[in-house]
This record gives C-alpha cells, sequence and structure tokens, in this order.
C-alpha cells in the first residue's frame, strides 16, 4: 500500500471500507473517476393525453457515437395499461447503498402520474430490460395515497417514493415505500406531515430530508389554471425532515417569489447542507442552507419575464428542472417556456454566476430546429453525464401542460438533444448532429420525459 | 343505455352500456379506445363534452370546475348514462379545459 492510500483510508471515519462492496460508487468524485461514458439511456416515452391507442414505455436510447444505430431507441418497454403518465422514475439502489453487499442497482421503479401503477423494470439484460411487476392503483389507494412522483432508494434495500395525493387525489399526499423484495410495504410518514408534496432528496449524513410542493393531482393534472394559484392551490414551501425519525423538522415558506418549488437537488458531497430547488412558476433559482442549527432558502437566480409579441401577459420563464454535476461546481437546468438551457458556477454557492447558456426552443430560442427537425417546445427535462462533458435534454413537461403552452408537441413528438460541456472552461456548445426523435416511431409520436443512465447519474445518487 | 361518441375529426361510435357501467367501461368493453389516466375522476384526461342526454358521476368529478361542468364537460371514466346520451370525445377535448394563460 502506498503513502497515499493509506493517507485515503485512514482519514475515513465514516468509510471503513475502501472498496464499494454493492452499487455505485464510495464518493461523487469515485463515480467520475470510474465510470466509463455513458453509450445507453432510459427515458420514459408516452402516449396518455393523446388519441393513439397504445401504452406508455420506456425508451432504451443507444447513445455510443461508434454504433449503427446511435441517436436511436433501440428498444421499448411497453407498459401493461394504457394512460399511466410516466414521469419521474428511480432505481432499488444507488451509491447510498454502495457498503450494502448482496444489493445491486437492478431494478428501476417506474411509476404513472396519473395511473398511480407502480412498474418494476428488471435491466439485469440492460439493452432488454423486462417488466417484472407491476403494483395495481388499488393497493396504492387503499394507504389513501395517489400520483406518485419521485423515486429514491433509502441506504440498505427498499424504495421510498413521493405522492401527491391522497386516494381521492386531493390532498394530504405522503410517502409511499416498498421493502428490499420492491413489494408494498406502506406510508413513510405519518399522514398529514405534510400537504402538498412532489420531489425530495436526503442528506443522510446530517439527517435531513427535504421535501418540495406542486399541487394536489386535481390541480395540477387537468392542466395549469391561473385560477388556482390565485386560490393558493399551489406550493411554496419547503419541508426539512428529521430523515431518522421520519418528522418535519422545518418547513421553510419561500413566499410569492417561490411559487411551486419543484426539484430540490442537495450538492453530492455528503458532508455539503447546501442544495437548490427550482420556483418555477416564479422562475426563480433558491439556495437553501443550514446556519446555527436552522434551514434557510434563499433567492439566488431570478430569470426575468419576456414580453411575447402580440401576447397580453409578460412570459415567465418556467426553470422546470435542474440539476447540479458531480463534482457540485455546476448547476444546470432548463427555461421550458423561454427556451434555454444554463450553467452556472457554484462553486460559491450562496453566489451562482453564470457561466453559459444556450438559447433553443421554446418562445424565444434563437436554435429553432436540430437536423431539419423544427423544436416545438423547450428544453425540460436534463441529464448530464458523471464526468459533466454532455447534457442532455428532453423536451416534455406533462401532457396536459403541454398541449396548453406547446400543443403542436402532441403532433410531433418529443425530442432529445444535446450539447457538448467543456467543465473546466464553464461552456456549452449544442451538437448539431445530435438528435433522437421521439416523434418517428411504430404507434406514433411520443412525449418524452425522464432521463437515466444505467449506471446512475447526477439526479440518481445519494451518498451517506 | 346507447352512448354515442363523436370525434372532433368526423370519427363517430355508438357502444352500450350496462346499468351502472361508466361510460369508458362501456366503450373499452366494446373495444373502443378513449383516452383516459386516473379512472378515478381526478386528472381529466378521459373528458368528453355532453351534447345531448344525461349523465350522473359516480365519484366527485374533481377534474372538472363549475365552469365545466356549467359548459356540459364530463368525466367517462366516472359517468354513468341516466339516459341515452350523444358525447364528443378524444384527446383534443380535455384542451377546452385550460388555455394558455400569457396569450
Amino acid at each position: 500500500m502506498s503513502d497515499a492510500e493509506r493517507t485515503a483510508t485512514g482519514g475515513h471515519s465514516h468509510h471503513e471500507h475502501h472498496e464499494a462492496e454493492g452499487p455505485g460508487y464510495v464518493t461523487p468524485q469515485a463515480a467520475i473517476e470510474e465510470s466509463e461514458r455513458e453509450t445507453m439511456a432510459y427515458v420514459v416515452g408516452l402516449y396518455t393525453g393523446t388519441d393513439v391507442d397504445a401504452p406508455d414505455f420506456l425508451a432504451v436510447v443507444d447513445l455510443d457515437p461508434d454504433s449503427a444505430s446511435y441517436c436511436q431507441i433501440v428498444d421499448r418497454i411497453e407498459m401493461p395499461t394504457k394512460g399511466d403518465e410516466l414521469h419521474h422514475f428511480g432505481w432499488n439502489a444507488c451509491s447510498s447503498s454502495c457498503h450494502t453487499e448482496g444489493l445491486e442497482r437492478r431494478y428501476l421503479v417506474v411509476p404513472g402520474n396519473r395511473s398511480s401503477r407502480i412498474h418494476v423494470i428488471d435491466t439485469e439484460d440492460r439493452e432488454q430490460p423486462e417488466l417484472v411487476k407491476v403494483i395495481e392503483p388499488e393497493d396504492v389507494h387503499d394507504l389513501d395515497l395517489s400520483a406518485p412522483h419521485t423515486v429514491h432508494c433509502p441506504a440498505g434495500g427498499g424504495v421510498m417514493v413521493s405522492m401527491l395525493g391522497d386516494a381521492e387525489g386531493e390532498l394530504p399526499g405522503g410517502f409511499l415505500t416498498l421493502d428490499e423484495n420492491l413489494e408494498l410495504e406502506g406510508r413513510w410518514e405519518t399522514p398529514g406531515d405534510v400537504e402538498m408534496n412532489y420531489d425530495f432528496w436526503y442528506q443522510p449524513r446530517h439527517d435531513v430530508m427535504v421535501s418540495s410542493e406542486w399541487a394536489a393531482p386535481s390541480t395540477y393534472q387537468p392542466g395549469f389554471d391561473m385560477t388556482d394559484v390565485e386560490a393558493g392551490k399551489y406550493g411554496h414551501r419547503l419541508h426539512f425532515w428529521n430523515w431518522e425519525e421520519r418528522t418535519v423538522a422545518q418547513t421553510v415558506d419561500l413566499g410569492e417569489e417561490g411559487l411551486v418549488p419543484l426539484e430540490v437537488r442537495f450538492l453530492h458531497s455528503p458532508v455539503s447542507t447546501h442544495g437548490y430547488v427550482n420556483a418555477a412558476l416564479s422562475s426563480n433559482i433558491f439556495h437553501f442552507f443550514e446556519e446555527d442549527g436552522e434551514w434557510h432558502a434563499e433567492k439566488v437566480i431570478d430569470f426575468e419575464s419576456r414580453e411575447h409579441e402580440g401576447w397580453d401577459m409578460p412570459v415567465p420563464a418556467l426553470p422546470t428542472d435542474i440539476l447540479i454535476s458531480m463534482d457540485d461546481r455546476y448547476l444546470f437546468g432548463s427555461n421550458w417556456l423561454h427556451g434555454e438551457v444554463w450553467m452556472y458556477d457554484v462553486s460559491d454557492p450562496a453566489n451562482p454566476r453564470l457561466s453559459d447558456s444556450i438559447s433553443i426552443g421554446g418562445y424565444f430560442g434563437d436554435v429553432g430546429s436540430v437536423k431539419g427537425r423544427d423544436l416545438v417546445a423547450g428544453p425540460q427535462m436534463v441529464q448530464l453525464s458523471l464526468d459533466g462533458e454532455r447534457l442532455y435534454w428532453t423536451t416534455s413537461l406533462y401532457s396536459s401542460w403541454d398541449d396548453q403552452f406547446f400543443p403542436a408537441e402532441a403532433e410531433t413528438g418529443s425530442v432529445m438533444l444535446k450539447a457538448d460541456v467543456n467543465p473546466r472552461r464553464g461552456t456549452m456548445t449544442l451538437d448539431e448532429e445530435f438528435l433522437v426523435d421521439f416523434g418517428d416511431l411504430p404507434d406514433g409520436p411520443a412525449r418524452a420525459h425522464e432521463i437515466r443512465w444505467p449506471d446512475g447519474d447526477c439526479t440518481s445518487d445519494v451518498w451517506t | 343505455m346507447r352512448v354515442d361518441l363523436a370525434w372532433r375529426d368526423g370519427r363517430t361510435a355508438s357502444v352500450s352500456a350496462a346499468p351502472d357501467e361508466a361510460i369508458l367501461d362501456a366503450a373499452e368493453r366494446a373495444d373502443v379506445p378513449l383516452p383516459f389516466g386516473c379512472r378515478i375522476g381526478v386528472c381529466g384526461s378521459c373528458t368528453a363534452q355532453l351534447r345531448e342526454g344525461g349523465v350522473e358521476h359516480g365519484r366527485p368529478p374533481h377534474a372538472l370546475k363549475p365552469r365545466h361542468l356549467r359548459a356540459g364537460y364530463v368525466l367517462p371514466c366516472v359517468a354513468v348514462p341516466t339516459t341515452d346520451c350523444r358525447l364528443e370525445v378524444g384527446a383534443d377535448v380535455p384542451r377546452d379545459l385550460v388555455e394558455n394563460p400569457f396569450v
């Protein structure tokens, strides 16, 4: 053993083992160093909300530039039933279980946000995954829950899913758990601990979990109605939970500038008490952090609304997704309505600094087509390679909201696009040769939403 | 009950609903595909507009606001015909429920 290795292992009181025995990577930096370039992606595709008589599916997308089928959807795992609205999905195990011998990152838990049906897909054959289990809506409703959203694996097996509504599609939502065999287990929290729910992320070394708020399913599912905002039916709070005790320790009200806080992202470093959330409707990014034993949230990025020629109201940017690069240096995100992907230097977490952006798609994007394919919607779900050098995104937000803001997407389907990132220079360049077209499929044009890599990504993994 | 379905592109179909059978279930039994999502009256994906006849919602139609109900919108996933009826159906009907607020 070299001196360097002795120092590295000796310095980690939390980690007795130098090597991981379970899934994932020992540290975020290990994920960067030890991972190989992503050669395929899992992307949810959907027909819910169209007249295409076909179920939603998980697409396997070839991302290997040396492959003959590069940029093509090489397999589709169809759900057993129509109407799910597949949305977000996650793994049975991630780096949080890297010391749990016997666990493997193998099963994708893929919920239907409208149907409340939860699917389990086995990726042992990663190019041809297989649907192996379905949890039916009636069993989910029996827990007085509906509308599953974010899937995370607490360390050591099992899965936790944020649920946006009760069995009637009203409030309160809550959290559902699956056991280590991915069987329905029960509720994680005490019903009523929170009213609204959306995304969550936990930082186990600080015994904290943070959750955000969208709205009741009966509010957001039929579409976005400004009268619901005026009636206070959309969320504006963050909840900081005691992770072990499963209780809300503190609620932070983001106020009018923090309407519809969606994706909550802690920095990847397990020692960090910093994170970000995108207040989509107010079009602001908030930095949240712990200081003097309390959690605080401060607006750190404010996207200005823009006037659209001939329209009555200024158009908000609608930053609908954010992520943090695995090295914790950059915050990436998308402004769905304006048509922009951006990266901010967050090396000083309280003072993000714009590094670069690409104006593409949406209402104001400079780039209106890629490889001859017209872009009919803005950038939405983003995913970054583990090495931070390739940013990919899709263009669908939610079927009913797509129909309101980008109605043409129902006819043409979504696209998946890519930018090459230079994480040393802080620059992004659109890859003009990269296009995955979800409009060109046998059953008809499909929408595309969340993207995941088979070996974990910048929004899937947590470190203990 | 006889339920006539009309799409905005001109297609039509006719299905028969058993007593207490929701319109979506009756259509599925007849292999007539309609859009749907939650099947509990919450998400609005199946929204149709009643043109003739009557229906009763077997569960509260949460997806529809009073202004939608007044305009005759119904949810086939939980709506049971009370008379023979005629509905406008298809994925473009729920798009009536909300508009782009910035335009």
